[in-house]
């Protein structure tokens, strides 16, 4: 079983190489290990969604490589079946994908290298998922400057050729999974979400981070329109958690 | 959108929606982040609050799939979801922090409550 306590040796036993490519190969190894299946897993749906709606294999498993954000695949998809106009639906997948921005700016500097030219920022910018993100943030911090880069690429890649693949068995099981199944898999991205949240929080204001988003999103939904609820939630629940964490810190100091 | 579409339906029309409506909206926000990144300094203060929002935004993200899901997670009735997930949470810290514990256990509650709910 996995647990925090394998983390630290994983990344004891990291520190100690140097070759760039024993760096990927752990990177793939620890994505396998059960990240990258639960964010393939939790794909399934679109590939069964992308079936539905005609579009061909290719498109559904290009859409993976691509949006590489599982709600915004799942609203774009179901957005197209239930025949929304296109720039209601592209308005829609953007403020559903709002999470990558901060997601994207707290990831890029643990990945920084003196040199590092725009084009590589973008490409590793695509990477950026909730599962990379949430896994980088736990690990990235305690593996050697030198090391971050090839481990990143590594586990962002195999998380993303496994969701590819499981985006392409959705598409052909589209229809013939039981109905608890598909709950299941529908289930599998806020249980996953909230268990490595709670797993890879650091600071106070992570916690609270959680807490308030789940506290402020109800009420959010409600008065807020036009989607823009979850960007609310996000600068309301965040910035709370924020001042909260720095006050509770610096009582603790004083 | 103000240009014409329609010289692209055919075959290549899934393509071009998806770069168009599912593409683009999507990875602007990650574009627009190596930007606003820049002269940004891990572990500084500004880094602390962009993961709080990024947090919060994710918990929000969480209550909607949870509170009111679509397709066959809302035949679950509301308090069953509420359970299986606070069940995959107490499994994370009963089995030793272990993420795949909380996960496991999470599922196994949830498509038990569908199996019994009958969502078939």
């Amino acid at each position: 079983m996995i647990s925090s306590d394998e983390t630290t040796a994983e990344v004891t036993e990291a520190s100690a190489s140097h070759s760039p490519l024993a760096e990927f190969g752990r990177g793939v190894r620890h994505a396998l290990g059960y990240p990258a299946w639960v964010v393939g897993f939790s794909l399934v749906g679109v590939g069964s969604l992308a079936h539905d709606v005609g579009h061909p294999l290719a498109a559904a498993v290009l859409s993976t490589i691509l949006v590489w954000a599982g709600p915004g695949q799942v609203i774009f998809y179901g957005g197209l079946a239930a025949g929304a106009t296109l720039p209601a639906l592209a308005l829609a997948v953007s403020l559903s994908s709002t999470r990558l921005l901060p997601m994207t700016v707290s990831l890029l500097p643990l990945l920084r290298r003196s040199g590092q030219g725009l084009g590589q920022q973008f490409f590793l910018a695509h990477y950026v998922a909730v599962t990379v993100w949430m896994e980088s943030q736990r690990r990235l911090p305690r593996l050697p400057a030198h090391a971050r880069l090839p481990y990143f690429l590594g586990f962002a890649n195999a998380c993303l050729a496994v969701s590819a693949v499981m985006t392409g068995v959705g598409y052909v099981l589209a229809g013939a999974l039981p109905l608890p199944l598909v709950a299941g898999l529908l289930f599998l991205s806020p249980l996953y979400f909230s268990v490595s949240i709670i797993a890879g929080a650091r600071l106070p204001a992570d916690w609270l981070a959680f807490g308030f988003g789940l506290l402020v999103a109800p009420v959010a939904a409600r008065w807020i329109a036009g989607g823009f609820d979850l960007m609310a939630t996000g600068l309301v629940g965040g910035t709370a958690a924020y001042l909260a964490g720095h006050l509770r810190s610096r009582r603790g100091s004083a | 959108m103000t240009f014409d579409l329609s010289a692209l339906q055919g075959d290549l029309w899934p393509y071009a929606l998806l770069i168009l409506v599912g593409f683009l909206p999507s990875e602007i926000w990650r574009w627009l982040a190596v930007f606003l990144s820049r002269g940004l300094h891990e572990g500084s203060q500004i880094l602390v609050w962009v993961r709080a929002v990024a947090t919060a935004l994710l918990a929000g993200v969480v209550a909607r799939l949870v509170f009111s899901p679509s397709g066959a997670l809302a035949a679950v009735p509301l308090a069953l979801r509420c359970a299986a997930l606070a069940g995959g949470l107490a499994a994370f810290w009963l089995g030793r922090r272990s993420v795949f514990a909380g996960i496991f256990a999470g599922e196994v509650l949830l498509v038990a409550a569908a199996w019994a709910y009958g969502a078939s």
